[in-house]
């Protein structure tokens, strides 16, 4: 007995016995023995203070967890907005066949593979996404499946796995861009074109070429541009040919050199946010680069994301030697914590989490407390389906949102904070853990701090997984070692907060923004936006855009500026739809009224919101009642189940959208689901329930069309499968490729002749559609 | 203190109070099933959901504080809905039935499941007393009903329904009837026209109110149809003549002999406080005593019985011509408590049904659920055969073969209750297919099942609040978010000292003492 529980005593010993440590030592568990065993956790019980019911509440509660053990590999589908639009439910469905798991299992027969939904991989470039442990395969088709998995197994054995990988086990570093808009063409793209080509099959080098259509720089022509898999794409403008060599080699390295380089090109690719070595580079920049693509490309402002692609994140020479921690300097010597606070409210700058409340009145509130001991909560529990500023912000900055923390903390006499960040950003984690502790090497965290006798002390605390513990009532419940059960405000956590202390929680966007304001001063940031929605807001751009990625972008910015002029218009010549901003909280804006300005109030008026900042563009292939079921399935399943309106309420509306996008629904469904969202907005306790419907009537009040054709039998775009049936029209050349792809053989054998599909045998995975050469399979 | 304004009127509360509780100070009831006196507010059901008139916005009266100056609503039409709709919400996952089947199924909604239970527990008078309370002549209807009930009986899913007919009548046969304490007289005097079973029925019913009824027929003996109509081998006269003599003990002054004309009904009217019509059919076009009529009889409102005279209630074949007489039976019962209300100068209502949580049918997975309060056996028949009736002992082996279908708390459920006062609409959040019954029964003194629960929490907060060791907890989140005893264990194990306060507190009936 004692034998097999060791590893427990001395998880207990390392973490704790108390409640506030339970999801550390859960945690801790799984991650000795892949799940949480019961025998583990009875011994748990009996060994600390926490009863069975705590650990059970919780060990169930967080998505984290798991009570049965998983395969040996994990395999992950990303379902978030971006990969979902671009067919992740076909890949899922086409893995879920693959290991031939049935409906109430997720790991197969062999105990080899887990397969597991994840909403956001932060690799929406890539959509859609798969990630198999620790390899990640982009641009997967449902068909390929088998090779992602031969590939994977190929892999196993390997020294150092290539992460990035085409489906075909193909490596891909990223993808090189070449504007060919008629401008770009005039001004010699196609030459620049051909030396591109040359130079990437010399060095072998694994990289997509593409050509992206005007993306309305043509003062700049031509445009090339090095999209890395993952974080930001770099534009370099009036390329010449002579140039193309140096700008493709400063980013990719030839497969021959990577054992040598591996220790650089390991690098590349777990910082790749903004790692880069570039040898050279920099110089180069000045001559060709005339400005960074993010100063004027549609008017980006860099503040949380000042200096990106430039500074190393742990490198705190380099924070300060662009002028980190000058801010504080500043603070110490100069303002007293009441001057701070002013500073902070006179910037104007509002709460970046989603719902906008001024953040130096919130401030203000946690100042006026009279407590011995108060809190700071950095919340970084980003879980919206499609947004990871949170994440790059903490990944790449981590110097800048801590030293937000400590104006933050000193304005507000608060002397120990939380990092809370997901347990799915390791990354990120990892990060804000080393610059953490060279904070405190340096003095900038511990004791009186740089001699200003101001103490503060930073503690990571890693979420388990539940979007609800954005809410931050929740996400303090959650760091007591309860259950994500958010609770009524008031008290509002400034009064009584963690632990019943007051306490501050700030967005990690807005603390990232806070040094800025320090340091540049008030006036400066209110410059920058418009009246009462001043300052910078950083988003996840994706989906049918030409460019995706983050931007930051001045408040009070037009949809159309983002959408066209920074995410190059749409793509493959479709036509702009709509935009969904605010993910599961916010809605769906249609193309006319792509000149609303960014803001919080007018985002609330047009039925979407700030939110977490996803922006998500569509086009006219896009279902729009597809689209509310896909946010309303994902906050139905983050519903902590606690209030009766959003636990039955948002179950009820999914329940209807069910329906009607798979052909049951009524006429009556539209009256009802429109009465529901109402009364879920109005009567859930917190802002998740309360949000939760704004897909539904942001959808409801622009297409209701759409929803009109799908009572009547008809998805206008042939998204939702129930409503529509493959078939092969006159176009058909016999070549028999469907027939090779076809997973359940609902394609016959005929060479030469016309194809046929049996509608019975056919699962609509989609795959016969993607091979035809001829684009002979009609989808209605 | 702090003043507050609740519906326009101030009050002066103690600082901390919350809203909810304040107002029930000024004696308004706010409706709430996750408040529990013992334990702080949870916000959960979000039933108690109240106006803040400044703003208009709604909030949960239990969590928030009475705060100065504060000008709350209760009871807006808005705030009605909100209740409605959560109401609704609530009863979509909510797997349970109130009333039994057999109840509903039932005209008179004779209380089935209890009338079993006595029998099998072999209290066959105590089982008789219940039967009487919906069914005036249970001998009688023990051998001639068609039993719609049975029909009803989750038991037919399983394997063939109880013989609930039967057990009927063995109780109407063995059953000491319940002696008839004569009610203090009301002075009210009523006239009841026609003693077959719609007529018997008022006039018993209204005789244990206190009202003197007299009970006209034109035959010299009371029976009507039951009398004429039945062959003798299924309902023998000696069985007839006594139930219908306890009817008459009851002090009903009976007048056989004597055929209403209009001249006799409208002095009737004016002798009598109130005139109850069971007159049977009326052929063709024959006079209805001037009272409006339709192509079938008498017309008269649907739940009250009244006629288009205010004093005059017609009930049974006069109404339309039915071959059930426990409709009619159940008429004459529901029709005592009108003509009590109009007496009274109360409403005229009726017998106001209650709401009823229904799930429908039961599935294959869920007879073994069932079973474990039942148990595993055909149903009896007779062992005499024929016409006979049940030994007791036979009786008391089919009675237990009920399933127990009844809810526990159908008297004190706040769902119930509530989805009653706010007319909720089980039905109309019918979207998607019902969760499966379970019923955990291996506690000594509970028994908790968990499709009735409502998460609101109760348990799990006052079994962490007294430290039971295991106690309940949350498990899992969001829709299927299920309250449970943690690592699969025993319930028994789960509620010790806490058990009977649990069940108490439960809202619903998911966690109730097996006794009850």
């Amino acid at each position: 007995m004692n034998q097999k529980f060791q590893n427990i005593d001395r998880i207990i010993e390392e973490n704790g016995t108390s409640k506030k440590s339970l999801i550390p030592l859960l945690q801790a568990i799984q991650n000795e023995y892949n799940y949480l065993p019961e025998e583990a956790l009875k011994y748990l019980s009996e060994q600390t203070s926490i009863s069975p019911s705590e650990i059970i509440s919780v060990a169930s509660f967080y998505k984290q967890f798991r009570m049965q053990p998983a395969g040996k590999h994990l395999v992950k589908i990303c379902v978030g907005t971006a990969c979902h639009v671009k067919g992740a439910g076909l890949v899922y469905d086409s893995f879920r066949r693959h290991f031939k798991l049935p409906s109430d299992n997720d790991t197969d027969d062999s105990k080899t593979y887990t397969l597991e939904k994840v909403s956001c991989l932060g690799c929406c470039t890539l959509a859609p996404v798969v990630q198999v442990d620790d390899i990640t395969y982009g641009h997967v088709a449902p068909d390929q499946v088998d090779q992602v998995i031969e590939d994977f197994e190929s892999q196993q054995n390997k020294k150092e796995a290539k992460k990035y990988r085409k489906a075909d086990g193909s490596e891909i570093k990223g993808e090189i861009r070449i504007g060919l808009g008629s401008c770009c063409v005039a001004s010699g793209s196609g030459e620049i074109e051909r030396e591109v080509e040359s130079v990437v099959n010399q060095n072998n080098l694994r990289v997509k070429l593409k050509h992206v259509g005007c993306v309305g720089m043509c003062h700049q022509v031509p445009l090339v541009e090095i999209v890395p898999n993952e974080g930001e794409p770099t534009l370099y403008a009036k390329v010449k040919p002579e140039d193309v060599r140096n700008i493709v080699e400063s980013h990719f390295q030839p497969p021959g050199v990577f054992a040598k380089l591996k220790n650089k090109i390991l690098h590349f690719a777990e910082d790749i946010q903004t790692d880069r070595n570039w040898d050279g580079v920099q110089r180069y920049e000045i001559s060709m680069r005339e400005k960074p693509v993010a100063s004027f490309l549609g008017n980006q402002v860099p503040i949380a994301t000042e200096y990106r692609g430039i500074i190393n994140p742990i490198d705190i020479n380099e924070y300060i030697k662009r002028g980190g921690f000058t801010a504080i300097k500043k603070m110490f010597s100069e303002l007293t914590p009441d001057e701070v606070v002013a500073e902070v409210k006179n910037s104007g700058i509002r709460g970046r989490g989603g719902a906008g409340f001024p953040t130096g009145v919130k401030w203000e509130f946690v100042k006026k407390e009279k407590s011995e001991t108060k809190y700071l909560i950095c919340n970084g529990d980003e879980g919206d389906p499609g947004a990871f500023m949170d994440r790059m912000l903490l990944e790449s900055y981590p110097y800048r949102v801590i030293e937000g923390m400590i104006i933050a903390a000193y304005a507000t006499e608060i002397h120990h904070g939380y990092f809370y960040i997901r347990a799915e950003y390791p990354l990120a984690v990892k990060r804000i853990r080393k610059a953490l502790e060279i904070c405190r090497e340096n003095n900038f965290l511990g004791k009186n701090i740089q001699g200003s006798g101001f103490d503060l002390e930073l503690t990571i605390y890693e979420g388990a997984g539940a979007f609800v513990c954005g809410e931050e009532t929740a996400l303090i419940a959650s760091i007591e070692g309860s259950r994500g059960f958010p609770r009524i405000r008031p008290p509002f956590p400034a009064q009584s907060g963690l632990w019943g202390n007051p306490t501050l929680v700030n967005n990690t966007e807005t603390l990232a923004q806070i040094s800025y304001i320090i340091r540049e001063g008030a006036d400066k940031f209110n410059g920058i936006g418009t009246l009462g929605n001043t300052g910078t807001k950083v988003f996840a751009l994706a989906g049918k855009v030409a460019r995706g990625g983050l931007i930051e972008v001045p408040m009070g910015i037009t949809i159309r500026e983002v959408v066209e002029v920074i995410g190059g218009g749409i793509a493959n010549g479709r036509k702009f739809k709509a935009v969904q901003i605010g993910g599961p909280s916010g809605g769906c804006i249609p193309a006319e009224y792509a000149n609303t300005p960014i803001n919080y109030e007018s985002l609330s008026e047009m039925g979407a919101m700030m939110g977490s900042g996803g922006l998500v563009v569509l086009d006219d292939t896009d279902c729009m009642v597809d689209m509310a079921r896909f946010f309303l399935s994902f906050t139905q399943d983050e519903s902590c189940g606690k209030c009766t309106f959003c636990r039955v309420g948002t179950k009820r509306m999914l329940d209807i959208l069910d329906n009607i996008t798979t052909g049951k629904g009524k006429p009556e469904d539209l009256k009802e689901l429109e009465k529901l969202a109402e009364w879920t907005g109005k009567g859930s306790l917190c802002g998740l329930g309360k949000t939760a419907p704004n897909p539904i009537l942001s959808t409801l009040k622009y297409f209701r069309d759409e929803y009109e054709a799908h009572i009547n039998g008809v998805c206008p775009t042939g998204k939702c499968m129930e409503m529509i049936t493959y078939s092969v029209n006159d176009e058909c050349i016999g070549c028999t490729k469907c027939v090779q792809k076809c997973p359940v053989d609902a394609i016959p054998f005929t060479p030469h002749e016309k194809h046929s599909i049996d509608t019975e045998l056919c699962i609509k995975c989609d795959a016969c559609r993607a091979v035809c050469p001829v684009d002979a399979i009609d989808v209605k | 203190m702090i003043t507050i304004k609740i519906n326009n009127t101030a009050i002066q509360v103690e600082e901390g109070t919350s809203v909810m509780k304040a107002a029930q100070q000024m004696g308004i009831d706010v409706p709430n099933m996750c408040w529990h006196d013992e334990l702080e507010h949870f916000t959960s059901c979000m039933l108690c959901l109240v106006k803040d008139s400044s703003r208009g916005k709604l909030f949960p009266s239990c969590s928030v504080k009475a705060a100065e100056g504060m000008e709350v609503i209760t009871d807006d039409e808005e705030i009605k809905e909100a209740r409605q709709t959560a109401l609704e919400l609530l009863l979509s996952e909510h797997v349970g039935d109130c009333e039994a089947p057999c109840q509903l199924g039932c005209p008179a909604h004779m209380n089935i499941p209890l009338m079993n239970r006595l029998i099998a527990a072999g209290k066959f008078s105590e089982s008789l007393e219940v039967v009487k309370r919906d069914i005036a002549l249970p001998a009688v209807l023990g051998r001639i009903c068609p039993a719609p009930c049975e029909g009803a009986c989750h038991r037919r899913t399983v394997d063939e329904s109880v013989s609930i007919c039967l057990l009927k009548r063995f109780v109407g046969d063995e059953g000491n009837a319940p002696e008839i304490i004569p009610a203090i007289s009301t002075g009210h005097k009523v006239a009841v026209i026609g003693a077959g079973p719609a007529g018997l029925a008022a006039a018993y019913y209204l005789q244990l109110k206190g009202v003197q009824v007299t009970l006209f027929d034109k035959a010299e003996k009371a029976g009507g149809q039951l009398r004429t109509e039945i062959s003798r081998e299924l309902l023998p006269l000696d069985v007839l003549d006594a139930e219908i003599d306890l009817i008459l003990k009851s002090g009903v002054d009976f007048k056989g002999g004597k055929a209403i004309d209009q001249e006799a009904f409208d002095q009737m009217t004016m002798d009598y406080n109130a005139v109850v019509v069971a007159a049977g059919t009326f052929d063709g076009d024959t006079n209805r005593f001037n009272l409006k009529g339709t192509a079938k009889g008498i017309e008269a409102d649907r739940s009250t019985y009244r006629t288009s005279a205010e004093n005059v209630f017609a009930i049974g074949n006069s109404l339309r011509t039915s071959k059930l007489a426990i409709r009619s039976l159940g008429q004459g019962k529901e029709v005592a408590s009108s003509v009590w209300q109009f007496l009274n100068g109360k409403p005229v209502m009726g017998e106001r049904r209650m709401f009823n949580s229904r799930f429908g049918r039961l599935v294959k997975e869920e007879f073994s659920e069932y079973l474990k309060e039942s148990v595993v056996a055909n149903r009896n028949h007779p062992e005499s055969g024929g016409r006979n009736g049940f030994t007791a002992e036979e009786a008391i082996a089919e009675a237990k073969r009920c399933l127990r279908c009844d809810c526990r708390a159908i008297d004190d459920c706040k769902l119930r209750i509530y989805s009653d006062s706010y007319n909720a609409d089980q039905r109309r959040f019918k979207t998607s297919e019902r969760r499966k019954i379970t019923k955990l029964d291996n506690h000594s003194s509970i028994i908790y099942e968990p499709q009735k629960c409502i998460k609101c929490g109760i348990c799990v907060r006052l079994t962490e609040k007294d430290q039971e060791k295991f106690g309940f907890t949350y498990i899992g989140r969001g829709f299927d978010i299920e309250v449970g005893v943690p690592f699969n264990g025993e319930l028994e194990s789960a509620l010790t000292d806490t058990a009977i306060k649990v069940a108490k507190g439960c809202p619903t009936g998911a966690i109730e003492l097996k006794e009850k």
